[in-house]
């Protein structure tokens, strides 16, 4: 790990006021990981850990979760598993109870992908280093992503609360030197485009205070569904966060997100709505997969994930509308 | 002065030592060299050479910043770089009470290949000479001018096993390196290094967390139980009982995490069959598969909670 100055926030004025060049630190699992690789080389660390963002509470019909919850608690939480399950499961399938304990929700969002490449100092990767190229395009691509991919830039989102999220129409609360601010959170996450190394929509000095969830009917009906090369402590080759109301056996809305597949946790609604006012039937799911995965470049080692995927979402949104599969 | 080329041990104590057959029986236990220092006086011991003369050398106090503890108690590797240190309190200050730690501390190393040079080989490369000494004095270590700029470094006072402890560390450092490094508790492992093998869980505040991805400089105030602070004097912790009577390991490097994290496990709620433990000791690797045993382990365990 390289040196660094550290500095202790006083306060969230304190630690947004640090500037350009700084990164915040909070439970550590993936900063303190990429910085001792040395892909990450932030000159300065601010220790956010102690700030007081880590209640989590139930205001205005929404979830209300601060950026300093551990990954644990939020799972845990009583209200959460019963307004979002979704989140709950989500974040249980992820990691190992050591790491959920230290890991917040505000790094969790801000989840670095595990492409091997990014993280290989020794190889070619345009998000690490710009212009350089990609190891990963002609590599091995059993992880990577097969949707939202550029020439630049195949990694996958690795994240499993971020696509659950994704389904639960959350909203990221901001504070930065210009004051507070939302972003829904599809809008903070970028696609690899021609920069990969520009992964979020965050300006410089944003802190993550937080995230809110409306408690509607779909997120209390929210499943998550991940499928892995082991039966834990993997991260996803697909998972889907889907969630369906169904009245008299027809679709009233749904909305489901993937995971494993996309740079990006990826989220189609018309592939949604092409459910409204159909049966709960698994065709009527199998057809909004197949729209979710439509445009799927897949490269060597990955092309079973667009199948796959389907076949989550589909468990996952039978599972949500609570039709035997 | 010349130090030999392999491991050596040097102490440095406020009065002269007496060197009785007891403490050369620790010494051969030992295997290592040993320079004992007293103000006016040094003395080399070698697990059978007579004691030598070696003089005062008041540039080893100086490097080494001692004589503001009643003992001080460095291990050098071959290269020199400090790998273990202690500083003993008024208390506990006689020269043979800490060669026994030491030695501890060196038997605490897995079998089969020689201990004290795995000791001191195994421990983070990554970590040279100029962070083990800038970590372990308050002043720039001697022999620092191949390595980098030093970073202002940061003071950090923790509970660790129930004992205050205060630390002045670069910001750098995660816990697992100066629980091994700076208090000499080298029972957290040491695996992957990168939160993926569970060997380094300690639990901080109550929970169990790697403690090779949590900086020192987030720690002030923390309450830190590592594997060394779960027995009660010579009564184990039922889990390490449990661990004993089912055999539940076979070379060991994991067991210290796997305890810690059992113990959490157990805390954090009952599980309710064995696919539960199984799930929820995930995080916790073991290479050579003892997995059935510390599932019954921690079975056990619960069955009489």
């Amino acid at each position: 790990m390289r040196l660094f100055t550290f500095q202790r926030a006083s306060s969230i004025d304190d630690a947004v006021a640090s500037g350009s060049g700084a990164a915040f630190l909070a439970g550590g699992t993936n900063l303190v990981d990429l910085m001792k690789i040395e892909v990450l080389n932030p000159e300065r660390v601010v220790d956010v850990a102690r700030l007081d963002l880590g209640k989590i509470e139930v205001r205005d019909r929404a979830l209300e979760i601060g950026a300093l919850a551990s990954n644990a608690a939020v799972a845990e939480h009583r209200d959460v598993s019963r307004a979002a399950p979704g989140l709950s499961e989500a974040l249980l399938s992820g990691a190992s109870p050591q790491l959920r304990n230290a890991a917040t929700v505000g790094g969790n969002l801000l989840q670095r992908t595990r492409c091997a490449y990014y993280r290989d100092l020794g190889t070619r990767c345009n998000k690490r280093e710009p212009g350089s190229g990609c190891d990963a395009m002609d590599g091995w691509t059993r992880m990577h992503a097969v949707l939202g991919v550029s020439d630049k830039c195949i990694a996958a989102h690795p994240s499993d609360m971020c696509v659950a999220l994704y389904a639960l129409d959350a909203v990221v609360r901001v504070r930065g030197p210009g004051g507070e601010r939302e972003i829904p959170i599809g809008d903070l996450h970028l696609l690899p485009g021609d920069h990969p190394d520009q992964e979020f929509s965050l300006r410089v000095g944003e802190l993550i205070t937080g995230v809110r969830i409306p408690m509607d009917a779909l997120a209390a009906r929210s499943r998550y569904v991940k499928v892995r090369d082991r039966q834990a402590y993997a991260f996803a080759l697909a998972s889907c966060a889907a969630a369906v109301q169904v009245q008299g056996g027809v679709v009233r809305a749904a909305r489901f997100a993937l995971g494993g597949v996309g740079t990006k946790p990826w989220r189609v609604p018309e592939a949604e709505r092409s459910t409204e006012g159909r049966p709960a039937t698994r065709q009527t799911f199998a057809d909004a997969a197949e729209m979710a995965l439509r445009g799927a470049k897949p490269r060597r080692d990955n092309a079973f994930k667009v199948e796959l995927a389907k076949r989550t979402a589909v468990r996952a949104l039978m599972l949500s509308a609570e039709i035997a599969s | 002065m010349d130090l030999p080329k392999r491991p050596c041990l040097l102490a440095f104590c406020r009065e002269r030592p007496q060197f009785d057959e007891a403490f050369r029986t620790e010494l051969r236990g030992l295997g290592a060299p040993l320079f004992a220092f007293a103000p006016g006086h040094g003395t080399l011991f070698g697990a059978d050479d007579e004691p030598r003369d070696v003089g005062p050398r008041p540039e080893m106090w100086r490097i080494h910043g001692a004589g503001r503890a009643a003992l001080t108690v460095v291990l050098l590797d071959e290269r020199h770089r400090v790998r273990l240190r202690r500083d003993a309190p008024e208390a506990e200050a006689t020269l043979l009470a800490a060669i026994r730690e030491a030695r501890l501390a060196v038997r605490a190393a897995p079998r089969g290949m020689g201990r004290r040079e795995l000791l001191v080989n195994s421990l983070a490369v990554a970590l040279g000479a100029a962070v083990l000494q800038a970590c372990a004095s308050s002043r720039p270590a001697p022999d620092m001018k191949a390595g980098p700029a030093i970073a202002d470094l940061v003071d950090v006072k923790l509970v660790v096993n129930g004992d205050q402890r205060s630390l002045r560390v670069e910001p750098r450092v995660v816990l697992l390196d100066a629980l091994r490094e700076n208090l000499g508790l080298t029972g957290a492992k040491k695996g992957c290094d990168m939160g993926q093998c569970g060997a380094c869980t300690v639990i901080i505040d109550g929970q169990r967390v790697n403690s090779c991805l949590k900086l020192v400089a987030q720690l002030e105030g923390a309450h830190v139980t590592t594997i060394e602070g779960l027995a009660r004097g010579r009564e184990l912790h039922p889990m390490q009982q449990a661990f004993l009577q089912q055999d539940a390991l076979q070379c060991g490097y994991c067991t210290p995490g796997q305890i810690l994290s059992a113990v959490a496990l157990l805390r954090e709620g009952k599980p309710q069959d064995d696919d539960e433990i199984r799930e929820r000791m995930c995080g916790n690797l073991c290479r050579c598969g003892a997995y059935p045993n510390i599932v019954a382990a921690i079975r056990d365990v619960a069955g009489r909670a």
